[in-house]
């Protein structure tokens, strides 16, 4: 008869393998080349027809040749070999032969431990919280094959493995966080194999024309998230988060241009820097949006003369970064090479363009004064903020200005900044972000897409350059609060509601919700996904563990592992102890004792026979042996069964010393 | 052998107590991992180096699941076995060259099953069991034998694997179990032989009480039933019947009778017995050192053969 590993599997345990081993490997069906996913298919389906024809079933010869030609259809599509996909891709195919040739229970092993990788591999491409849930369930089913194969029959209960299974990787997981937090971790990998990271990303652009900044207030995904210190956080009217600065215009789109030469402006006033830490999502472009003005930078940045972060590589990854901004700041005097620049002006400049700037000028009796009227006109002409104006094709400035006066904020910024320059005031555009909104949960500032904005700045010559936000002017509650995209109504010319904060329990219940999720999601990314070598220094400082570092932090987490799972094993073995009754367990006690002063206990003797054996032999014992008999007897036989004699016996037999 | 014995002095074992049960104690389980076990082992290594190398968190947060999978498999596996108790059962006897089998009781007290528990005698025989919660499993085990005489149980090895085949903890037990193997029969001889059979000198002297043999002269002191009145009646006086039978179909296997070494002669001997059983004559067994009377049935059988494996061999 044949024993353990040996025995063959039935067509049930087959069924049920195929099923756990094809769902660790179907989400990479998706995205790996469909020749892959063919022949894994292909394969698989020919194992399930052989159970019904096991004449299917490929002979030494033909599964030989199956091996080579898998190989060769990964090779043919990945021909390099090296790689996350290659690599994959082989795994599949010996995946799926392994299974062609699945016969015996020791067989499985393999399949398992192939399993178990190409669920590891499945990180590589994906990493959403659904996925960690599918691939949990895809491990508790895997691992729970390797319970039924060590037992010598099949399970009745037919869950039993599945829990036990489950059980068993609760049990796993203090060690598997114990070991995730104090691994070290490296900076850059052990060698280079290139993560490709695939799929479109949406942000700030280097260039502006009208609609393209509305375009991102539909999107509520989260361009970055935002740490201050405790109580730092900026009010809303001073959280401008400095991305692209656009000098050129053709008079419809604004670029930024060439770089400008040099060192940032040298600042002549600053207030105290507040310094705060952004986690930044995956952008198309490389630049580390900071706080207006940016005083300190982090390491592998450049800082522009015009005061641009920007990142040595593309932002294909989530970055975090740390930086400090000084709210308030003077600038110097202004460079040729910039003033220039900042007084470039397009060739479509109407005749009412210049007749209202000089309009101004004459009102007014310094470039400051001509700013202020710049904003007055904004404020009392009726002007509109939508996110939808009507076309404005020829002329956008021009139109906006005067004919349809409806625009988002790029509008009002790119015109105002147009209409500076014609006053002789040296200006850019600015886009970036403004705003964010504060997670009361987790005590951090939410970024999204649709805070995307765009404003101006201007040179005067006592401030040096200063920010000018036209929106303010027209729309002051944009500037207070963040945008709802969900507010926003889709036909033309159509005015923003901005969102009304929690005006009814439900969605005040609502928001609260998001909040919490996004906490959630927050907390996942910097603790797990996000967890870096500095996250770990941070917590290892929190726990007091700092001076655990480089081997010794090895060490330690060795040493604290170990002793975890020492802690771990004390508290499976307490809590599952084999539980005797102490009442018998004292008299065995009774009767080892007298064993080993040779008046042992025979297996057929009961209690009296045996105290009466005993007492013949060693009379002095008489009173104690009586007393304890006659004490058990009662307990377990009598109607003596109480706490109290239970302890009277214990405390007896603790006490017996023949 | 010397060598195996020293070593076995170092081998912890599970003795049996004095009421025959030995107890799996902790300190008596050994536990190492499997080959399969190994492989895993460099499958996490393999799964580790790629994690970092792909600075995957989510890949560590696997990896590490499993590496405690690993470990807590330890505990479970070396817990399987722990407090298990063995006894031995009966065993048959048998013939030489026919296999001892034992039958082994393990007791689980645990009220919890233990699943995937192996039970293998040194020789390679083996069972694998799931012992239920709380009960008591009866397995059989077989050795092949040789030799007449006692057949000890030899040491036993108790093992799983149980619950994910990582890691293999086992046990060695003693059992004070035995099993009696009659020596090998010789071969059949035909009935008309009866050198092997010892008749009795005496003969028949008609003082059985069977069947009517003849007829003598009436002694004084013969008893009155057996006067034939019915001969008396027809003047032909008085003479007493003869009745044999049962002594007539006695017989003595007797060593002295046999010629040869002394496993032939026990080997013919138990030939007797056997064909003697057969038949259901009544048998006496002779052997130095010990006379078994004649009688009959399964127990005087038993006795004899007993007696004939254990000729010789003290204890």
């Amino acid at each position: 008869m044949k024993v353990g590993a040996k025995i063959e599997l039935s067509a049930r345990e087959q069924l049920t393998v195929f099923l756990f081993a094809a769902m660790a490997t179907a989400p990479h069906l998706l995205h790996l080349a469909p020749g892959i996913s063919t022949f894994f298919i292909a394969i698989i389906g020919l194992r399930l027809l052989a159970l019904h024809f096991p004449g299917l079933l490929p002979g030494r010869l033909l599964l030989f040749l199956l091996t080579i030609g898998g190989l060769a259809n990964v090779l043919a599509h990945y021909p390099l070999l090296l790689g996350r996909d290659a690599g994959v891709a082989l795994l599949i195919s010996m995946q799926a032969l392994k299974l062609l040739e699945l016969r015996r229970r020791r067989d499985i092993y393999v399949v398992v431990f192939l399993g178990y990788f190409i669920l590891v591999t499945q990180f590589l491409f994906r990493q959403e919280m659904l996925l960690v849930g599918y691939v949990s369930v895809a491990l508790v089913g895997l691992t729970a094959m390797l319970v039924q194969i060590n037992r010598a029959t099949v399970s009745e209960r037919r869950l039993a493995p599945y829990t036990l299974a489950l059980a068993l990787l609760l049990q796993a997981l203090p060690i598997m966080l114990v070991l995730f937090f104090l691994f070290p971790r490296f900076e850059s990998p052990l060698w280079d194999l290139g993560l490709e990271q695939k799929g479109a990303v949406t942000g700030i652009s280097d260039r502006i024309t009208p609609g393209s900044i509305s375009r991102l207030s539909r999107s509520r995904a989260i361009a970055f998230r935002v740490d201050f210190e405790r109580d730092t956080m900026p009010p809303p009217a001073l959280r401008y988060w400095r991305g692209p600065v656009l000098w050129d215009t053709d008079g419809k789109s604004w670029v930024q241009g060439k770089k400008l030469p040099g060192p940032p402006d040298r600042l002549l006033a600053a207030s105290n820097p507040i310094p705060y830490s952004v986690t930044l999502e995956p952008t198309p472009g490389s630049w580390l949006f900071a706080l207006d003005i940016p005083r300190q930078t982090p390491p592998n940045s450049r800082l522009s003369a015009d005061f641009q972060l920007t990142s040595a590589q593309r932002i294909s990854r989530r970055t975090r970064y740390q930086a400090s901004a000084s709210l308030n700041y003077r600038t110097g005097p202004l460079s040729v090479n910039q003033r220039q620049r900042a007084l470039q002006l397009p060739d479509n400049i109407t005749v009412r363009m210049r007749r209202l700037v000089q309009d101004w000028q004459q009102r007014a009796d310094s470039q400051a004064a001509v700013v202020e009227q710049a904003l007055q006109y904004f404020r009392r002409q009726p002007f509109y903020y939508t996110l939808y104006p009507p076309l404005a094709e020829t002329n956008p400035s021009d139109q906006f200005l005067f004919d349809t006066r409806r625009g988002f904020c790029e509008h009002y910024a790119t015109s105002f900044t147009l209409l500076m320059r014609l006053a002789g005031i040296p200006s850019r555009v600015v886009t970036g972000y403004q705003g964010g909104e504060r997670n009361p949960l987790g005590d951090y500032l939410i970024v999204r897409q649709s805070d995307a904005h765009a404003w101006s700045e201007v040179w005067l010559p006592e401030q040096g350059w200063k920010r000018v936000d036209p929106t303010a002017a027209v729309a002051p509650q944009r500037i207070q609060q963040s945008l709802d995209p969900d507010l926003i109504d889709d036909f033309t010319g159509a005015p923003i509601v901005f969102r009304n904060t929690d005006s009814d329990l439900l969605r005040s219940f609502a928001h609260h919700l998001n909040w919490g999720l996004d906490t959630i999601n927050a907390s996942w990314h910097r603790w797990i996904l996000g967890y870096s070598k500095q996250r770990q220094s941070r917590l290892l400082q929190l726990l007091g563990l700092d001076f655990l570092n480089g081997n010794r932090l090895a060490l330690g987490m060795v040493a604290i592992t170990g002793f975890t799972v020492l802690l771990l094993f004390a508290i499976i073995a307490y809590r599952s102890r084999d539980r005797i009754d102490p009442t018998i367990a004292a008299y065995r006690q009774f009767c080892r004792r007298l064993a080993h002063r040779g008046i042992g206990r025979q297996p057929h003797e009961g209690p009296r026979d045996y105290a009466r054996r005993v007492i013949l032999s060693r009379p002095e014992l008489g009173l104690k042996v009586e007393s304890i008999v006659r004490l058990y007897i009662g307990i377990r036989y009598g109607r003596m069964d109480n706490p109290e004699n239970r302890r009277r016996l214990q405390r007896l037999v603790a006490d017996f010393r023949p | 052998m010397r060598l195996a014995a020293r070593f076995n002095r170092f081998l912890r074992l599970a003795r049996p107590d004095a009421s025959g049960q030995a107890k799996i104690g902790g300190r008596r389980i050994y536990i190492l991992p499997t080959a399969q076990g190994l492989g895993y082992g460099l499958l996490l290594l393999i799964m580790l180096t790629g994690s970092i190398n792909y600075a995957s968190n989510l890949g560590f947060l696997l990896t590490f699941m499993l590496a405690g999978l690993g470990l807590v498999a330890i505990i479970h596996t070396w817990r399987n076995l722990l407090a298990i108790e063995l006894s031995a059962g009966r065993a048959d006897p048998v013939f030489a060259g026919q296999h001892a089998c034992f039958q082994l009781l393990l007791h689980n007290h645990r009220p919890a099953a233990r699943p995937g528990v192996r039970i293998a005698l040194r020789a390679g025989s083996s069972a694998v069991e799931d012992l239920p919660p709380a009960a008591t499993s009866r397995v059989r085990l077989c050795l092949p034998t040789d030799r007449r005489g006692e057949c000890l149980l030899p040491r036993l090895t108790l093992s799983t694997r149980y619950p994910l085949g990582l890691l293999r903890a086992w046990a060695y037990v003693e059992l004070n179990g035995s099993c009696l193997v009659y020596p090998q029969p010789g071969p059949s001889m035909p009935v008309a032989d009866a050198a092997d059979y010892d008749h009795s000198r005496q003969g028949d002297k008609g003082v059985g009480a069977d069947d009517f043999a003849g007829l003598r002269p009436y002694r004084p002191g013969d008893a009155p039933r057996h006067v034939n009145w019915k001969a008396l009646a027809r003047e032909q006086g008085l003479q007493t019947k003869l009745f044999g039978g049962d002594r007539s179909e006695r017989r003595w296997l007797d060593w002295s009778a046999l010629n040869g070494d002394t496993e032939t002669r026990l080997s013919r001997l138990c030939r007797g017995v056997l064909d003697a059983c057969d038949r259901q004559l009544e048998f006496g067994l002779r052997l130095p050192g010990l006379k078994i009377e004649p009688a009959r049935g399964q127990n005087h059988r038993h006795l004899c053969l007993a007696a004939l494996a254990r000729f010789g061999r003290p204890g």
